[in-house]
């Protein structure tokens, strides 16, 4: 059986510009993000960390998720083939749209960051009845 | 189909890489493990272990029950789908970054392990089959008899 659509991996590209206090090296998360007219929705991929290691936060309509790895499994591990290196997650995005930030939700799911950000009333969309005089 | 061939394997270059990995790889907390390739989908990192050999396969968002794992005489494969997940209202996406679709990846395992008895996980994303060494491979102590 041969698959109609084949995916390919990327290579995972490491954070440039910032350092981080703690050691070890981060990667820069695939994700998506979508719009409708009552909320952004966002999905990160941080294959490795489960709920209790990934932060996000917004500050300044700045929102930054951090994912931390536990890599203790491959302390027994001597590795023969690699293809994929394995660290933490973090990135950052400045937000346009104005959010509610006393209702974002986030939750961690196969590996899968998903956020949701819900837009603050004034900034959602308005229709504006247009009149005849 | 995207096939690893264990006998393809450069062993001379990966002797090197390896212990100098191996080596770096304990003192990291990040874990290194040389650069990470462009390539078939779900990359898989080969390791060996005193029970035999363990293949991490990353796949984000994909269910146990979505994932296929055969073994058939020396070969893995691990199969399956990665399904987005659309919602209905989007009016437009900002970013589309993560890959979506069918999967399918064969290793051609070395000899001596015992994949009839392997096992597979998924934990966070993250795939892990262990194969164990098979009987005969494994280490046995002869009795030495004084006569």
């Amino acid at each position: 059986m041969i698959p109609e659509q084949e995916i390919v991996t990327k290579e995972k590209q490491q954070v440039e510009g910032t350092e981080k206090t703690r050691p070890g090296r981060y990667f820069v998360p695939d994700v998506d993000i979508c719009e409708n007219d009552d909320a952004l929705r966002l999905w990160a991929d941080m294959p490795g960390v489960s709920e209790k290691d990934v932060e996000v936060m917004l500050k300044d309509n700045m929102l930054t998720i951090t994912g931390m790895v536990d890599a203790s499994m491959y302390n027994q591990l001597a590795p023969i083939y690699t293809e994929y290196n394995v660290g933490n997650y973090y990135r950052q995005f400045t937000l346009n749209e104005e959010v509610d930030d006393s209702r974002i939700k986030a939750r961690m799911r196969n590996g899968v960051l998903e956020v949701e950000l819900p837009k603050r009333e004034q900034a959602k969309p308005r229709k504006i009845q247009v009149q005849s005089a | 189909m995207a096939l690893i061939r264990f006998q393809d394997l450069d062993p001379v270059r990966h002797l090197l890489t390896l212990q100098q990995e191996l080596d770096r790889f304990q003192r990291n907390p990040g874990v290194s493990l040389g650069p990470s390739g462009y390539g078939a989908f779900p990359p898989v990192n080969l390791f060996e272990d005193r029970e035999g050999m363990v293949a991490i396969a990353e796949l984000p968002g994909v269910e146990a029950e979505a994932v296929k794992v055969m073994g058939q005489g020396r070969t893995l494969t691990i199969s399956g789908e990665r399904r987005r997940e659309t919602p209905a209202d989007s009016t437009g996406y900002h970013r589309r970054e993560r890959p979506f679709g069918e999967f399918s990846r064969s290793i051609q395992l070395p000899e001596n392990l015992d994949l009839a008895n392997a096992s597979a996980s998924v934990a966070a994303g993250v795939l892990t089959v262990r194969i164990p060494k098979a009987e005969s491979a494994k280490p046995r102590q002869i009795s030495v008899q004084s006569r």
